[in-house]
């Protein structure tokens, strides 16, 4: 009756097709695509990162100077965020709004922005660095709004009120950086000036990362667990700065009230010990939910408190030059210690006539330092770039511009703080241009007593003071003493730079600043009794205003430990207050412990304005 | 479970290795589901009111069903043929009526938390109907009246189904085509349906991409004359031949017609992304990638047991209903997908050659209506996760969560293997 019985194998003919036919679909899928693993990763990883604790800073004795404390960002992931009752939220965030929607938008475009590029879920910072008050009040009420998290982070705690210029401060990630990094996310804090900004790749520290599964609405579905991604955050490590912060703090309050700089640096190593600008901030200031208003704030103030003059601010030398153009004047065979001058009140030729104040005359190398007599230098430099070794004056002055040049001056010292000035020392294409391509010696003769086209920073005359405290090179002036556990110094900061001049020169001119602090030199009256300092005054004519004060010393004469740099703007002479300072900062930092030789004195920098 | 000894006659079990097959497929089901609702990694928990909790129980039912089956009378069966395909069409009507909605079709009965699919149990009522009336003395599917009253068993309940708008549930009697073919139904019926299907499937290709009527017509045109060439000295396949070129012309542009004018928007999507017509990456079309990833990212020994991380967070749709799949794709790689295929395809291997054995037609068309809806909806449910076929749901037997669906499936197969148990 079964007429059909062969059409079995018709049906197990089609089992068998349709399961090859799927099997080579799925083998195509499974075996010879490989890109759907990672598909599947990406849909169900998001990488969270881990904020690290910033490096803490220490200064060169191991005092606290910057450290971290909690702070929390306010998340929002907009497609989950519907629904909030804005009023409510707004009331309990105290903003407006307007705030409100203009936070949401910017969190939508960066929301969308970040599922783009698939590394993480849609979640945005809606605000950041939340005050104390916003995050307990936000805290308890988010159950009330969709979508929103607390994520914390650290920011800076200063256990210091000065400093603020070496230390620098914190901002949220530029779009420039962002775009340029992918370490930092948007509202991430980096290190925008001072040392935080020099060693943020240290001190950031290295983020961690904490993977969570998460499904299809993004919502987080536990920790994955033995991730390849995992990593713990890793702290920035301890941060040791060369910067004495004993004697950076005396000499703040020296200089209160004055507008000028200070900078301090150890002769041996290139440490800086001290760096100094008035008028300064807080560094307090520019923390949490406040950093962005007082730093518009601080950005318009008229003072400039930003302005980091001790790197940035550029000054004639004045008379401190003068230690530079007699080393100079040796190295060039024009000048012996018993090289003699007479000055009449100043120095003349035809109808130039460089002043000069009374003293006695003639003088020798010694005493024209130690009374800075702006003939003999007159007659030097003419002495230097006239010299008939050399074809003509422009030979002459290459010569000494090379010299000038191995002192670090014109160019960047390449100190470890960002936007250094190069200052000045003019070429000879400059001098082309100002006073035509015929000049003369006696046309840019105010070179030699350190004005004119010469321009340096506080840094550069600080460390012409450190070349000559160490006879003849310096290491470049750095603010980081060590990083870590293993106290890493970077290379660069360990290499000595010599000058053109030998070594042998400098005490010819070190026993002329010997002089200055001595009886009938110029800063007679501001000196220590147990310290040998060696120093030079100046006094900058500036064009718009009163003289700047200028002072560049070291001390001791043997084994040298703190050449320091001080300028006094509008402060008139050199021995005014420039002078003052600096030797009451040697003091302090060579007499530390003991009592002040010069109360009255100290009292008196230490009170008085200079506008 | 396997050796539930019955009675003294000839062959007092039911039939081993089916048994054996349907317990392991089950256990894989209640793994793959349990898996695709719990965690990443999850420690193991267990609740009852969970998804994988409720399955046992459906499986405990399922015990139950069999358990009775087993110990029943096997005339019951053929006696009660009828009455319960009567039964399973008024549940079927009445659902329109009384039941609730779910995601667009009105297919079920709820009952509290649990609800009731009628139209999965009016395949099983069906396929005892056809076995039933094609077993009937005296009566073939031969003639008119006798192929009319076959049709009209298994149209009848597929046209309610297709008015509760569940379509899927609706294509699978249409397997049933397949079990009369074994009853003898010629086979260029089938070629024709096949022929219908390239037609088709071309037509809504040219349709999509804006291809003229006249090129298929052209085509057609251009093989009939081929074949009328060829075959000029046989008269008979000349008017054949020009008769299934009008057929076909016809029918091309009543699909065209139907395409563009009837199916409706969402239906033209997913015919769309499956021929390949269309990118999107949302929506049906996201589904469909999210379903490949799944079995794909397995790749040759998979992620691992509760480390599927496309089947649990949600990207995979109907993660432990109708793509459940996914999940063995996922975690078992090609390993556990060719364990599954050999099981899965060994149990219809193994009921056509129970069906064969049968010396009653009514035992042959029953084994035959198993396993052609078993293949039915393993081939829809397979083909659609992997994409080669648009998404219809309907589950995947003994594997996807569902009571109706498990209950419907065991009664089914242990209906038949009961008969197969009884054969004389």
């Amino acid at each position: 009756m079964d007429l059909h019985r062969n059409r079995k194998f018709v049906y197990l003919g089609l089992f068998s097709l349709v399961a090859l036919v799927y099997l080579i679909q799925i083998f195509r899928l499974q075996i010879l695509d490989d890109h759907y693993e990672q598909k599947a990763i990406n849909n169900a990883l998001n990488k969270i990162p881990i904020y690290p604790d910033r490096s803490i800073i220490y200064d060169r004795n191991g005092k606290l100077l910057v450290h971290n404390i909690a702070m929390y960002d306010l998340i929002v992931f907009p497609a989950k965020a519907k629904g909030i009752d804005t009023a409510q939220f707004c009331e309990i965030m105290k903003i407006s709004g307007e705030d409100y929607h203009k936070y949401m938008a910017t969190a939508r475009e960066n929301s969308k922005k970040r599922q783009k590029n698939n590394v993480f879920n849609g979640s945005a910072v809606f605000m950041s660095n939340l005050s104390k008050e916003q995050y307990s009040a936000i805290q308890e009420n988010l159950y009330r709004f969709p979508g929103f998290s607390v994520e914390p982070k650290t920011d800076r705690l200063y256990a210091v009120k000065g400093g603020a210029h070496m230390l620098g401060y914190l901002g949220e990630a530029s779009k420039k950086l962002l775009a340029k990094d992918p370490y930092y996310r948007p509202g991430d804090l980096v290190g925008v000036t001072g040392i935080e900004h020099t060693y943020e790749a240290y001190i950031r520290g290295v983020k961690g990362v904490k993977t969570v599964w998460q499904d299809r609405t993004y919502t987080e579905r536990g920790e994955a667990k033995d991730n390849e991604f995992n990593s713990p955050a890793q702290a920035g490590p301890d941060f040791y700065s060369s910067i004495d912060f004993d004697l950076q703090e005396f000499g703040e309050s020296l200089l209160a009230n004055k507008r000028g700089s200070v900078v301090a640096i150890e002769p041996s190593t290139g440490e800086i010990l001290a760096l100094i600008n008035k008028p300064d901030y807080d560094p307090n200031l520019l923390v949490g939910e406040a950093r962005a208003r007082s730093f518009r704030q601080l950005l318009i103030d008229p003072k400039k408190p930003l302005y980091n003059r001790a790197i940035k601010g550029v000054y004639p030398p004045g008379s401190t030059f003068k230690t530079v153009m007699a080393l100079i004047g040796c190295q060039e065979g024009v000048l012996k210690p018993s090289t003699t001058h007479g000055c009449s009140g100043g120095y003349h030729l035809g109808s130039l006539t460089v002043g000069c104040h009374p003293h006695p005359s003639p003088t020798d190398l010694k005493g024209s330092i130690g009374i800075s007599c702006n003939a003999y230098y007159c007659q030097l430099f003419r002495d230097i770039i006239d010299n008939p070794r050399y074809p003509n004056v422009k030979t002459g002055y290459a010569a000494l511009e090379k010299h000038l040049r191995s002192f670090g001056l014109g160019s960047k010292l390449g100190v470890d703080l960002p936007g250094e000035n190069k200052g000045n020392v003019p070429t000879i294409k400059q001098l082309d241009k100002r006073h035509g391509k015929s000049w003369k010696s006696s046309m840019i003769i105010s070179l030699a007593i350190g004005q004119g086209e010469i321009l340096l920073t506080p840094m550069q005359m600080a460390n012409c003071a450190a070349i000559i405290a160490n006879k003849g090179w310096f290491i470049t002036p750095h603010l980081v003493k060590g990083i870590g556990v293993k106290k890493y110094l970077p290379d660069e900061f360990k290499k000595k730079h010599y000058t053109t001049v030998s070594e042998l020169y400098y005490d010819w001119i070190i026993n002329g600043m010997e002089m200055v602090t001595k009886p009938g030199g110029t800063a007679f009256g501001t000196g220590i009794n147990d310290i040998v300092i060696c120093s030079k005054t100046g006094t900058a004519q500036n064009p718009h205003g009163q003289d700047h004060s200028l002072y560049i010393a070291f001390a001791p004469r043997e084994k040298p430990k703190i050449a320091i740099a001080v300028i006094v703007e509008n402060g008139g002479y050199g021995a005014t207050w420039a002078a003052p300072i600096a030797n009451l900062m040697i003091e302090n930092y060579l007499n530390r412990g003991k009592e002040p030789q010069r109360p009255d004195m100290l009292e008196r920098i230490r009170t008085s304005t200079v506008n | 479970m396997a050796r539930i000894n019955t009675s003294r006659e000839d062959n007092p079990v039911l039939d081993t290795v089916s048994v054996w097959l349907y317990v392991l497929l089950v256990i894989i089901g209640l793994i793959s589901v349990y898996s695709a609702t719990s965690e990443v990694n999850q420690t193991f928990q267990f609740s009852f009111s969970s998804i994988a909790g409720r399955q046992l129980i459906w499986i405990g039912g399922a015990v139950i069903i069999i358990l009775t089956i087993a110990f029943a009378n096997v005339a019951i069966i053929d006696y009660f043929a009828y009455g319960f395909y009567g039964f399973a069409i008024l549940l079927n009507i009445a659902v329109l009526f009384l039941g609730k909605e779910v995601s667009g079709a009105k297919s079920w009965f709820g009952f509290g938390g649990f609800g009731i699919q009628p139209s999965e149990f009016a395949k099983v009522a069906t396929a005892l109907a056809i076995a039933k009336y094609l077993g009937t003395y005296g009566i073939r599917f031969k003639g008119t009246r006798n192929v009319v009253i076959t049709m009209s068993l298994f149209l009848t309940p597929m046209l309610l189904i297709l008015a509760q708008n569940d379509t899927g549930s609706a294509l699978v009697f249409l397997s049933f085509f397949l079990v009369l073919y074994r009853e003898g139904l010629p086979g260029w019926i089938l070629l024709s349906a096949v022929w219908l299907i390239v037609i088709a499937i071309a037509r809504i290709v040219m349709e999509a991409t804006g291809i003229s009527h006249l090129w298929t017509m052209g085509t057609l045109s251009l093989l009939a004359a081929l074949i009328v060439y060829f075959g000029r000295k046989n008269r008979q396949l000349i008017i054949a031949t020009l008769f299934v070129a009008a057929a076909s012309a016809v029918f091309s542009v009543a699909v065209g017609f139907a395409y563009t004018k009837i199916l409706k928007g969402y239906q033209r999507d997913r015919i769309e992304l499956v021929l390949n017509l269309k990118q999107d990456t949302r929506n049906m079309g996201y589904n469909l990638e999210q379903s490949r990833i799944a079995i794909g990212a397995g790749q040759f020994v998979g992620r691992g047991f509760l480390k599927g991380t496309q089947t649990k967070m949600g990207f995979v749709p109907e993660q432990h209903t109708d793509f459940i799949f996914c999940t063995i794709g996922e975690e078992w790689g090609f390993v556990g997908v060719l364990v599954f295929f050999g099981l899965y395809f060994g149990l219809l291997f193994r009921i056509v050659t129970l069906a064969e054995r049968q010396s009653t037609a009514f035992g042959r068309v029953l084994g035959y209506g198993v396993v052609c809806i078993l293949f039915f909806h393993v081939a829809i449910n397979i083909g659609m996760t992997i994409g080669i076929i648009p998404v219809i749901g309907i589950p995947l037997p003994f594997i996807s969560f569902g009571g109706s669906s498990l209950w419907a499936f065991t009664l089914l197969l242990f209906l038949f293997l009961k008969v197969d148990e009884k054969r004389r």
